[in-house]
């Protein structure tokens, strides 16, 4: 389920002088950035199981949007300017760490039980991954790694990338040491989903007419490098968190490497349905089947 | 009269404007493939005949920019099925070759795949049936559309270069290519054949199909120095690459999928991932002997797995004094201030390019492979922004190089 940030409420105490402050600093640049928002947001960390494609269970982690575990991170979406004022609840039984990629002197501990506030605002397009930065990759490849959106339009959809050898899943969940020079996964998702069920996902899936401006925000906070191919269209990179000599190229396929996040413009150009699919073949499994993996459709009409 | 003349007229252009490619190739299961170590290991394939094994990379595909391709698929591989899938091409639905979203073609039975070849660059095709499998098993070819002259030029209005290497990677797990493995089921009442999947430990990485000696022997660049030598680098494998050119070489990466970068990047290393295409140009001023090193990673761990070697030769090309179908090579005036007039006599038609060097080897100016007919010839050169100094002009016809100087006032 997508889950767009609301406007401030005035709930939290210490959150409110925050955003107060916040405010203030919105309200002069305001001729700069029209209408920028305050947005709350609370994120719970919380543990469970998640279902594979084959039906399997895996233990998993995630940042949700209340108390009770989903298989998939909130996704959160903002405009240029607006401030994001982030909670985050540690429902776990150990400690946490919560950081936003490509901030500095953000990142916090959060023991359990506690709460944790973080403000986030961007005054450009882009793509940031928030996730757990305690005892890395571990934590983050559990799940607790998200998308922040930045600069959405209507036409906008998001896809975080994983992967999980499900067996790790489980021995991590219990404090199991994992070696990841050996790491084979055998699970590939798309907002906690594989094939056939991602296209059941609204804000996955990219429906749009011909010459519509789409926009894709994609991640890889999976542990495994992904190469991310277009069947029937070409695409220009607006962003990318690591790969900035990449930004303005127009291609068909795109490279993902950890932790890695690209803003892709697609403007479709003919009618169909159309494969979007890791060109490491291998993806395209799951649970060792094929093609229960990282393969979705496009839908222009 | 003058209305048949006309229809006679429109028919030649159309049929000028519009060149037609025709491809013919037959989906193969049972082919063999001479691996490095010296084993003959199964592979599925394209070939261009009943008679031979399909080559690994598959026949490639080449046309010009604007023309019409048709391609003739015929499936002649017992109980498989297969597509083409036209990797990058933009193609409609249709021609798209993934089995639920178009149609597959049985044992047997035959299919057309159309396209009007879009940008020109490096394409692939493959077959998407069970692709994981029959990838791996062997089933990708490129394709190359040139510029609508068919010029040796990157795209239309692009670089001119003189030599041309593909290097298409991937690699082999030779389990994968056992019986047990390939002659998977079809179920012919399924959205997708769903396959078992094994673990893939590649034990043979390879360029153009070759690993090893294998590549040793049969692939290397042999150019001459400032000749342009254009790399088109391709990924077909379930590794990530990274392509090392030597130092010397100056390699610029200029397109990327089909389409020019927005900004070239000088570096003599590119990162290549599945599926993923690039255009490299590179040049050396100097005799080169060395290698190109393609690293190829584990994407699940990053750990390298492999490196493979390609052999680079540069070397001068051989000074004459005169080339023997040009004569009366002149330079005028010389000294020059604006504008240096080259002549000669051709005494065939002959593909010609020159070249001016600065006298301490600096590139000033290249002109390559132009073709000219016999006779006269003239080439004007602006020298109005050259310093003033001496300049070498080479001139040559592809394997010899005559050299003249002349002095910039």
């Amino acid at each position: 389920m997508e889950y767009r940030a609301r406007k401030k409420s005035s709930k939290n105490k210490v959150y409110r002088v925050k955003s107060t402050l916040v405010s203030m600093v919105c309200f002069i640049s305001f001729q700069a950035i029209f209408f920028a928002n305050n947005i709350d947001q609370t994120l719970f960390l919380n543990a469970g199981q998640a279902y594979c494609v084959d039906g399997h269970q895996m233990a998993f982690m995630a940042f949700n949007s209340t108390s009770v575990f989903e298989q998939r991170n909130v996704q959160l979406s903002v405009e240029v300017g607006d401030t994001l004022s982030l909670s985050v609840i540690n429902n776990d039984t150990i400690v946490h760490g919560f950081d936003i990629k490509g901030m500095i002197g953000l990142r916090d501990t959060i023991l359990p039980g506690d709460t944790a506030q973080f403000i986030f605002s961007s005054s450009n397009l882009g793509l940031f991954i928030y996730y757990d930065h305690l005892n890395y990759p571990n934590h983050a490849y559990m799940g607790l790694s998200g998308i922040i959106a930045v600069g959405i339009n209507e036409q906008s959809f998001f896809w975080n990338i994983k992967d999980h050898q499900s067996e790790w899943n489980d021995s991590l969940a219990y404090g199991g040491v994992v070696d990841w020079l050996d790491y084979y996964p055998d699970y590939f998702t798309i907002n906690g989903r594989s094939n056939p069920n991602i296209n059941g996902d609204t804000t996955a899936r990219v429906v749009g007419g011909i010459g519509d401006t789409i926009l894709i925000f994609m991640a890889n906070t999976g542990q495994a490098e992904h190469s991310i191919h277009f069947h029937g269209y070409h695409c220009e990179i607006l962003y990318s968190t690591i790969s900035t000599s990449h930004i303005g190229r127009i291609k068909d396929t795109f490279p993902l490497k950890r932790m890695e996040g690209y803003v892709l413009r697609l403007v479709p150009d003919q009618v169909g349905e159309y494969p979007v699919h890791d060109h490491n073949l291998l993806s395209i499994t799951g649970g060792g089947l094929y093609p229960f993996g990282m393969f979705l459709t496009i839908l222009i009409q | 009269m003058m209305k048949i003349l006309l229809s006679v007229l429109f028919t030649c252009g159309t049929v000028f404007l519009y060149a037609q490619t025709n491809v013919f190739l037959i989906g193969r299961t049972l082919g063999e493939k001479i691996i490095a170590n010296g084993d003959t290991m199964r592979v599925f394939g394209f070939a261009p005949n009943l008679s031979s094994h399909p080559p690994i990379p598959a026949p490639l595909i080449e046309a010009n920019q604007g023309d019409s391709v048709h391609i003739d698929f015929w499936n002649v591989s017992q109980l498989h099925h297969h597509t083409i899938h036209l990797h990058g091409l933009d193609v409609n639905q249709a021609n798209d070759g993934v089995p639920m979203l178009s149609f597959d073609v049985d044992h047997m039975e035959h299919g057309w795949y159309h396209f009007k070849a879009p940008h020109a660059g490096t394409y692939l095709y493959h077959c998407h049936v069970g692709s994981t499998l029959h990838l791996q098993a062997g089933m990708y070819g490129p394709v190359i559309i040139r510029p609508s002259d068919g010029s040796n030029t990157t795209w239309d209005g692009g670089y001119a270069f003189d030599t041309e290497t593909l290097l298409f990677m991937s690699e082999f797990d030779t389990f994968w290519h056992s019986d047990s493995i390939l002659d998977h089921e079809h179920d012919n009442s399924a959205v997708h054949d769903s396959l078992e999947i094994p673990r893939y430990t590649p034990d043979f990485f390879a360029i153009n199909g070759l690993s090893d000696q294998q590549l040793e022997d049969t692939v290397e660049l042999t150019s001459k120095t400032n000749y342009v030598n254009y790399f088109r680098l391709v990924n077909i494998g379930y590794c990530s690459n990274k392509v090392i050119f030597p130092g010397s070489l100056n390699a610029i990466v200029v397109d990327s999928d089909g389409r020019p970068l927005p900004n070239n990047v000088i570096s003599d290393t590119v990162e290549i991932y599945p599926g993923e295409r690039y255009g490299v140009l590179a040049e050396s001023g100097t005799p080169v002997l060395d290698s190109i090193e393609v690293h190829y990673f584990d994407m699940m761990t990053g750990v390298l797995k492999d490196v493979q070697y390609v052999k680079v030769d540069i070397q001068i090309p051989n000074q004459v004094a005169e080339l023997p179908n040009l004569n009366n090579l002149r330079l005028a005036p010389n000294p020059t201030e604006l504008e240096l007039k080259v002549t000669f006599d051709l005494i065939q038609p002959a593909t010609i390019g020159f070249r001016v060097v600065s006298i301490d080897g600096r590139l000033i100016k290249s002109e390559l492979v132009k073709r000219y007919p016999n006779g006269n010839q003239s080439i004007s050169i602006n020298t109005s922004n050259y310093s003033a100094g001496q300049y070498i002009i080479s001139i040559t016809d592809g394997t010899r190089v005559v050299s003249k100087q002349f002095v910039k006032k």
